[in-house]
């Protein structure tokens, strides 16, 4: 991985990147399995595919495939598509060419929260109070009925469990053949966002109350990070699993998990300041580098180990909504409220 | 994007008023407006319709160790889902059970960062059923509960109650919030405009009252019953001082304090200071500006239970210059 912030070059001349206009706010943003194709996610029912080559041809933009706004999207882990779910209440396959498949179908319902996990080939959506889990042969398996809607939904590390973000907690369910009791991690108020960490260890939710909450999952123990002006909403574990950024703050924060965790520790902040509070986070898929979007719409591109950070796109004013890294690290989408979608190429 | 607020309505009344009725005509009658409409029970309305959106009427504790201060949790992920659809509204109307307390509801348009940078809490409005509203009262505090909170009530099913009946209730309804709008209707016919993007919770209507600033006998024991209390003054008012003192007033006495709401002239200031609080939660903003020549006064009202209307008159006297 050659990414090199001290290079003057980062610092004098935006990469070279694709930035295409769409017609309505951009909900999510993925890149597929094979790094050959980004989607985002749009408002108007539409999930607009590029070329991940910034200097491809684009194809024109697609007929909506979701009757109201599109909520949720990944890239799906069984082919090298995508997976999107909608207000309408439909959770779709879309394949490389941008057709789409119906694979879920519930009327009244929103399907806002997809994960996926990398090597099983299992996905997992919100729907509801329940949380589906669709396995590699298309067998889907409800879980729940949760106290409240679930909020967020993410696999452990072997894919063998998902924990689900609710009111009052989160739940973990085991999702394999032997079907355990679910395990119930209480913390009151509701919970917005969850990521599961990289090694496995550590479930973090941010929570309405402007904090994040972090569980241990083998003592069941739990700490709380507080202080934050805003919801945290975009929680990321480094490859690592040594640092969980979070958004919300005005540069990039890390919460230490290497050795003994966090506790009675400070979180690491690096990055030029000024540009208003990070929205979304997205650690780099193998090494030190971390992406956040803030809601002035700059970007910026950070390096934990020399806490260097370079803006890769100045504000324009709209808040940067999502982003996404491709499977080998050099490509970046990113799309806001406005409707911008920029795809940027890192290699230099 | 820099958009207006979207202005929200909150749709209150006991089972069977006629809420229903009222919610099919917005979606089924042709004026040119986008509403999305947000229900709890989707079978029951006969319109289908993409932007009906169903929800579960999620409330959750704060996690603060207040008790009244209890939010709708769906109601923030949906308003926030409903903003990254391309089509924006000309409103949002949310429909709450006929059981429901609305201070959920309402306060989840004074916590939510995001709801309130994206919308505005517009009016509630209360479907009452005038044949049935005397009894309901005896039932639990859910009927007035639903009239302390309106800004605006449909006095619904007129038809089926005599003269006398109909002054009966509009009396009792008067006891507990006499600042709300009465609009008698039948069918749950009536103008859109009479309630839909009302702006601000209706403040106009606090302005057209007589305070009771003077006015003694007021204070008579209602026991646990809601009540409404106003207070004037043309002497202009200390901002720090009326903090602090409706700050402590709501903290101590928020459970008890349903709704509270003000227009304040700030000693010194061009625009109005305009106030509103539901239980222990408070908001302000300057609002329009005095005109040349107009007579700043202010004016502060609260509905709730165990009002006690020497102290909160003392109170308020004391923030005044």
């Amino acid at each position: 991985m050659k990414l090199d912030l001290a290079n003057p070059d980062w610092r004098t001349a935006l990469p070279p990147s694709r930035s295409v206009v769409a017609d309505a706010p951009v909900a999510a943003c993925a890149f597929s399995r094979d790094g050959k194709t980004v989607a985002f996610a749009l408002g108007d029912g539409r999930v607009r595919l590029l070329p991940a080559d910034v200097k491809a041809a684009a194809g024109a933009a697609p007929e909506p495939v979701h009757k109201g706004a599109v909520l949720s999207l990944i890239a799906d882990p069984n082919g090298d598509g995508f997976l999107s779910g909608g207000d309408d209440g439909r959770l779709l396959r879309i394949a490389p060419d941008g057709s789409a498949t119906e694979i879920v179908s519930q009327k009244g319902k929103w399907i806002d929260k997809l994960a996926a996990h990398r090597s099983n080939g299992a996905f997992a959506a919100s729907v509801g109070k329940m949380a589906l889990v669709v396995d590699r042969s298309g067998g889907c398996r409800e879980f729940g009925p949760h106290q409240s809607t679930v909020a967020a939904v993410d696999f452990s590390k072997d894919g063998s469990r998902i924990a689900t973000a609710h009111y009052g907690g989160i739940t973990v369910w085991s999702i394999g053949q032997v079907t355990l009791p679910p395990r119930r991690f209480a913390w009151a108020g509701s919970h917005v966002a969850l990521k599961w960490s990289t090694d496995g260890k550590f479930i973090a939710t941010g929570t309405q109350e402007n904090d994040i909450h972090v569980w241990r999952i083998a003592q069941a123990s739990d700490m709380r990070m507080q202080g934050y002006p805003a919801k945290v909403k975009s929680l990321s574990w480094s490859a690592d699993a040594r640092w969980l950024y979070t958004s919300a703050q005005p540069v990039f924060t890390a919460w230490p998990f290497a050795g003994k965790g966090p506790e009675g520790k400070p979180p690491l902040q690096f990055g030029e300041e000024g540009a208003g509070l990070i929205t979304v986070v997205a650690a780099h898929p193998a090494s030190e580098f971390v992406a956040g979007g803030y809601d002035s719409g700059e970007l910026q591109l950070g390096d934990i180990k020399t806490r260097r950070s370079v803006v890769l796109k100045m504000s324009d004013g709209s808040p940067v909504s999502c982003l996404a890294w491709s499977p080998d690290g050099f490509q970046l989408a990113a799309g806001n409220d406005n409707g911008d979608l920029l795809v940027i190429d890192l290699r230099r | 994007m820099a958009e207006a607020q979207v202005p929200v309505t909150v749709l209150t009344g006991y089972l069977g008023a006629g809420k229903t009725t009222l919610l099919n005509r917005i979606l089924s009658e042709q004026h040119g407006k986008k509403y999305a409409v947000i229900v709890n029970e989707f079978g029951e309305l006969g319109v289908d319709n993409d932007l009906v959106v169903n929800a579960d009427e999620e409330v959750f504790e704060m996690n603060n160790g207040c008790i009244c201060c209890t939010v709708r949790g769906d109601l923030i992920r949906i308003i926030e889902g409903l903003m990254k659809r391309k089509d924006k509204f000309d409103g949002i109307l949310v429909e709450t059970t006929g059981l429901a307390d609305p201070g959920p509801v309402a306060q989840t348009f004074f916590t939510d960062d995001d709801v309130k940078a994206r919308t505005r809490l517009d009016a509630i409005v209360t479907v009452v059923d005038a044949k049935h509203f005397l009894s309901q009262l005896a039932q639990g505090d859910e009927a007035e509960e639903q009239v302390a909170f309106a800004d605006v009530i449909l006095l619904n099913k007129t038809d089926l109650v005599s003269d006398d009946d109909l002054e009966k209730v509009e009396d009792r309804i008067n006891s507990i919030n006499r600042y709300a709008r009465i609009h008698r209707t039948q069918k749950s016919r009536i103008e859109l405009d009479a309630i839909l993007d009302k702006g601000a919770f209706d403040l106009k209507r606090i302005l057209e009252f007589e305070p009771d600033f003077l006015h003694h006998g007021h204070d008579h024991d209602h026991g646990d019953e809601v009540a409404s209390l106003s207070f004037s003054s043309d002497r202009p008012v200390d901002p720090d001082r009326f903090q602090k003192w409706m700050g402590a007033l709501l903290q101590l006495k928020g459970q008890d304090i349903l709704r509270s709401k003000g227009i304040l002239a700030i000693d010194g200031a061009p625009r109005r200071y305009v106030y509103q609080g539901v239980h222990m939660m408070m908001d302000a903003d300057w609002g329009t500006p005095w005109k040349d020549g107009e007579k700043r006064s202010s004016k502060l009202v609260f509905i709730g239970r165990n009002l006690d209307g020497e102290n909160l008159k003392r109170g308020f006297e004391d923030c005044l210059k």
